[in-house]
């Protein structure tokens, strides 16, 4: 008895040894992240300039760009929840209401009463305003380009939906139809024209202001209502770096996993202008703390949409500035180009410029250098392909649907494009890692799942090849027990020696034997497992053909 | 016995490992109290450390001024103007050199009926142009338009090398040239995109002393009977009608479509009776795009044909002309004028990245005494390239280097070609 309770604190002692160089420490792998636990107090607002992140991103290097694995990802490989990122459909498949829904909590804006306008802008080439309504919630309306009704908005709804069942924190948006006596000018109104001080808003502005927007067949406009963030709006959160005045901003964001893998929901959505201006830092308030929670915002720039006219050609798949194709397109005079100046896009003005015959995921580019995006690593992608090929058919279709997209044929065109883009994405960065996941234990045996085997977009491999070990925690090293094992999917028993001898951490190595039969070749994945009352997954590792 | 004492040993040997390992447990559960090593409590000590040094976010020098640029939406009020007033940098006239000045624009007089605009501009060469507006653009729900203007000009170096296509260009002169142009116009929107309409008015003429110190001033180097005009200017009444049909994308940078453009005027000399004429422009402008809109090929051929009345003659400074950064980029500005010219641009744009387009064109164009003489094998000729800095909507800065057997031409120029 004695040699048996000897044995259990052990294993005990093992799994408590507060020795820093371990790998895994008692609560990996950990699901939540919990950063909202220091009070962040009043930080003031600070707003960022676009020119200057553009020209400090174009032309100089933003962050750490050392290649390191992603700061943030648990052991397992996932991101833990926290005021970045929620995992949704990812983790637990959404119901298709609940899809379509997305970040919204209510129908939108009231309309038992009038919407009173509040602020309102001239300038630019889009009109916008916001307005208070009957229940006092404040939202910003903004419309669609008079060249292409319904893109815009349509794009706007059907990204903020994705992004939100993909994880990221978005504001509401809600698609809103309303007719001018819907409206009313507040008297505090205020409208900003030209130069000097902003001016009383009159509903002749707000006449000159609507005479901008395209009307729908039955004279109404058709707008995005966007619901004001709660909290306390502090500006926005840049691509790479820490906030300097948030206490629990501790990880660099440019690697943090869900910034680094935002690049592939980025290309599957089109999302070009995904940079700082385009996010928001709230300080919200919960259990009487504050503390800060990151959005993302605006996404009628994505899809098709250029947000004031169709995407422009090269939008995704060139930066604004890139000297080299710059100087071969003038030295060549333009005979030379790059291959999304040949793209072909259908007449379908609620689209824009969307299409997936000439997409190439690893390609794409937002519209400048972003030093998440440029960190990410394959381990990164692979993360993030998940969660992209989470979206069936059936949920791209539903979410869609919701842009209320009035020409069939453009919404029929807009699902099929993500759906093969979707593909397009699994396809490429499943093929980055070795796409084994879902794994599974028992007393004596380990599964997986092979990721791309419903798409049968890559073939399943034939045979693995298994290296057992047993797992020194504390110097975080690998011993290997027997010699390489070739096996075939998609489960294998455990070696008796592993599960005899008490090791209390242990794995194994996991290769695709045709891509890399032998340790160190090919891609490979390793599973390691910690034996307590029963046997547990701690970690997963991924490698790759080039570290 | 042997084997009770070796049990007794191993029940020994376990004890002492079971009591090692519980002190061991339990000295290790105290530092675990003391210092819990797990993920959490490894960031939360990051997290309190970080709390002890917070400071807010300050902007450097260059990112202050490049917000500040933005947030007080410089460039948004250059183009709105303030209070109305708008500067104007350069696009005074052909051969005006860089010119400055102020516009007053009001767009929103009844209720957004009426629109008024006055201004005033000089160019370091001493040019002046002053203008005063009122329209309405709007009428009879956007399908009416009327427009009053008055325009004073003041030209003083306007080029002059002989009346011709065989002038030479060693008898540059230059004079001043001084207009007064009162108008009207009234038009139609019968359909999207075409207008169709009335102009008259009246336009006085000078011409006097060139002032360009380079040269001589005309009436120095050319007769009044060679170049009609020089000594007696008229004063016209004027009315014309005319047809444009514009199917441009961006009609300031242009990628797609096309504009087509018609007008007769005739000019009645009230003051003379000796400078009638009629006046008769034609131009097509056809944009062909490819690769995405990134490629363009750009034509544009223009006609102006000019028709003086029975025993009167075309005042030489209301000539066609052909020459300068409009039209045959390889020769001066009004390097060839007589009473009528044609000339044909041709354009190949491509974009080398957001903000700049490159062009080569080649140009060709000339001025015939009469219409029935114009020949295309007579046209001159000449070529370049240029630069076009542009956002989507307009091009706004360009600079062109025309060449022709005239020599090199540079033209920086603050507005779009065609």
């Amino acid at each position: 008895m004695f040699s048996k309770l000897s044995c259990i604190l052990t294993i005990l002692l093992l799994a408590w040894i507060p020795a820093s160089a371990q790998k895994f420490l008692p609560d990996d792998p950990m699901l939540v992240d919990r950063d909202n636990l220091i009070d962040v107090g009043q930080p003031r607002l600070t707003k960022l300039s676009d020119y200057y992140d553009f020209l400090t991103n174009t032309f100089s290097s933003q962050g750490d760009h050392s290649r390191k694995p992603a700061a943030n990802a648990n052991t397992l490989g996932e991101v833990p929840d926290s005021s970045w990122f929620q995992n949704r459909h990812g983790r637990d498949r959404m119901m298709t209401e609940e899809l379509v829904r997305g970040p919204n909590t209510a129908i939108g804006p009231s309309l038992t009463e009038p919407w009173i306008v509040t602020a309102g802008k001239t300038e630019g080439v889009t009109p916008g305003f916001r307005i208070r309504d009957s229940r006092g919630d404040l939202y910003v309306i903004k419309f669609d380009p008079v060249s292409n009704p319904e893109m815009a908005t349509a794009a706007e709804i059907i990204s903020t939906k994705f992004f939100y069942a993909i994880g990221y924190n978005v504001p509401e948006n809600y698609l809103v139809f309303f007719r001018r006596e819907d409206l009313r000018v507040d008297r505090q109104a205020e409208i900003s024209v030209g130069l000097g001080a902003t001016r009383r808003m009159t509903e002749t502005d707000l006449n000159q202001l609507l005479a901008r927007t395209p009307m729908t067949s039955d004279n109404r406009y058709r707008a995005v209502a966007s619901k004001v963030i709660d909290g306390r709006l502090i500006g926005p959160f840049k691509y790479h770096g820490t906030r300097s005045d948030d206490p629990n901003d501790v990880i660099p964001h440019e690697d943090r996993r869900e910034l680094r893998g935002l690049r592939v929901f980025s290309a599957w959505l089109n999302h070009d202008d995904s940079r700082a201006v385009n996010t928001q830092d709230s300080v919200v308030t919960e259990n009487g703390r504050n503390f800060i929670r990151h959005y993302l915002i605006d996404f009628g720039s994505t899809l098709g949409s250029g947000s004031v006219q169709a995407q422009k050609p090269r939008a995704g798949w060139e930066y604004l500035w890139e000297p080299w194709p710059a100087f071969r397109r003038i030295i060549t005079l333009g005979v030379w180009d790059s291959p999304w100046i040949y793209v072909d896009y259908p007449e379908l003005p609620s689209i824009g410029r969307f299409e997936s015959k000439a997409f190439a995921p690893q390609h794409w580019k937002p519209e400048y250098p972003n030093s998440a995006f440029e960190n990410a690593l394959p381990d990164d992608g692979y993360w993030a392909a998940k969660i992209v090929m989470a979206f069936t058919d059936d949920d791209i279709r539903a979410v869609v649907r919701t842009g209320g997209l009035t020409d069939p044929e453009a919404e029929q065109y807009l699902i099929q494009t993500l759906i093969e883009r979707r593909n397009k994405i699994g396809r490429f960065y499943f093929n980055q890692v070795l796409a084994i996941d879902s794994f599974t234990v028992d007393e004596n045996l380990m599964g997986f799942a092979y990721m791309p085997a419903p798409y049968e977009f890559v073939q399943r491999p034939d045979q693995y090849t298994l290296s057992w070990f047993r797992f020194d925690n504390v110097k975080n090293e690998k011993i290997f027990v027997g010699n390489e094992i070739g096996a075939a999917g998609p489960a294998f028993r455990f070696p008796p020696e592993l599960l005899s001898d008490g090791t209390a951490y242990f794995g194994v190595e996991i290769r695709d034997k045709q891509r890399g039969e032998h340790r160190g070749e090919g891609p490979a994945v390793s599973l390691f497992m910690h034996r307590f009352s029963r046997i547990r997954i701690v970690g997963i590792e991924r490698t790759w053909h080039v570290q | 016995m042997v084997e009770v004492s070796i049990e007794r040993n191993s029940s020994l040997a376990s004890i002492a490992v079971f009591g090692a390992s519980l002190i061991t447990l339990l000295c290790a559960s105290l530092v675990y109290a003391q210092d819990p090593d797990t993920r959490a409590a490894r960031l939360e000590q990051q997290r309190q450390a970080k709390s002890q040094q917070l400071r807010p976010y300050n902007r450097s020098g260059l990112e202050s001024i490049l917000f500040e640029l933005k947030d007080r939406r410089v460039l948004e009020r250059y183009q709105a103007g303030f209070k109305g007033f708008h500067p104007m940098l350069g696009g005074m006239t052909t051969g005006s050199g860089f010119a400055l000045g102020t516009q007053f624009r009001k767009t929103d007089i009844a209720d957004g009926v009426l629109n008024f605009q006055i201004g005033a501009q000089a160019s370091f060469a001493g040019y002046q142009k002053y203008q005063l507006g009122l329209s309405a653009p709007g009428l009879a729900k956007s399908r009416v338009f009327l427009t009053f203007n008055f325009i004073q000009d003041n030209f003083p170096q306007e080029d002059f090398f002989g009346i011709g296509s065989d002038s030479d260009a060693g008898n540059r002169t230059s004079y001043r040239l001084e207009e007064s142009d009162y108008s009207g116009s009234i038009g139609v929107h019968p359909v999207r995109k075409l207008d169709l309409g009335a102009r008259g008015g009246i336009l006085n003429t000078n011409v006097g002393h060139g002032t360009d110190v380079r040269f001589p001033s005309t009436e120095e180097a050319f007769n009044s009977r060679a170049t009609p005009g020089l000594d007696q200017q008229p004063h016209y009444k004027y009315a014309g009608a005319f047809v444009k049909y514009d199917r441009r994308d961006q009609p300031l940078n242009p990628r797609s479509g096309g504009l087509y453009r018609v007008e007769g005027t005739y000019y009645r000399d009230r003051k003379l009776g000796a400078y009638g004429f009629r006046r008769w422009s034609m131009e097509i402008q056809q944009y062909f795009p490819f690769f995405n809109e990134r490629r363009v090929i750009a034509f544009r051929g223009k006609l102006d044909l000019t028709n003086a009345n029975s025993d009167q003659q075309v005042p030489f400074f209301l000539m066609p002309t052909v020459g300068g950064s409009e039209d045959l980029r390889g020769y001066r500005e009004f390097r060839f004028r007589d009473k009528n010219a044609v000339v044909f641009n041709l354009e190949y744009r491509w974009e080398a990245f957001s903000g700049l387009d490159l062009a080569l064109f080649g140009d060709a164009g000339n001025v015939f005494q009469e219409a029935d003489e114009i020949r295309l094998n007579k046209l001159k000729t000449s070529y370049g390239f240029g630069f076009r800095f542009n956002t989507e909507q307009s091009v706004f800065w360009r600079i062109d280097f025309g060449f022709s057997p005239e020599g090199m031409r540079p033209f920086v120029k603050f507005n779009h070609v065609f």
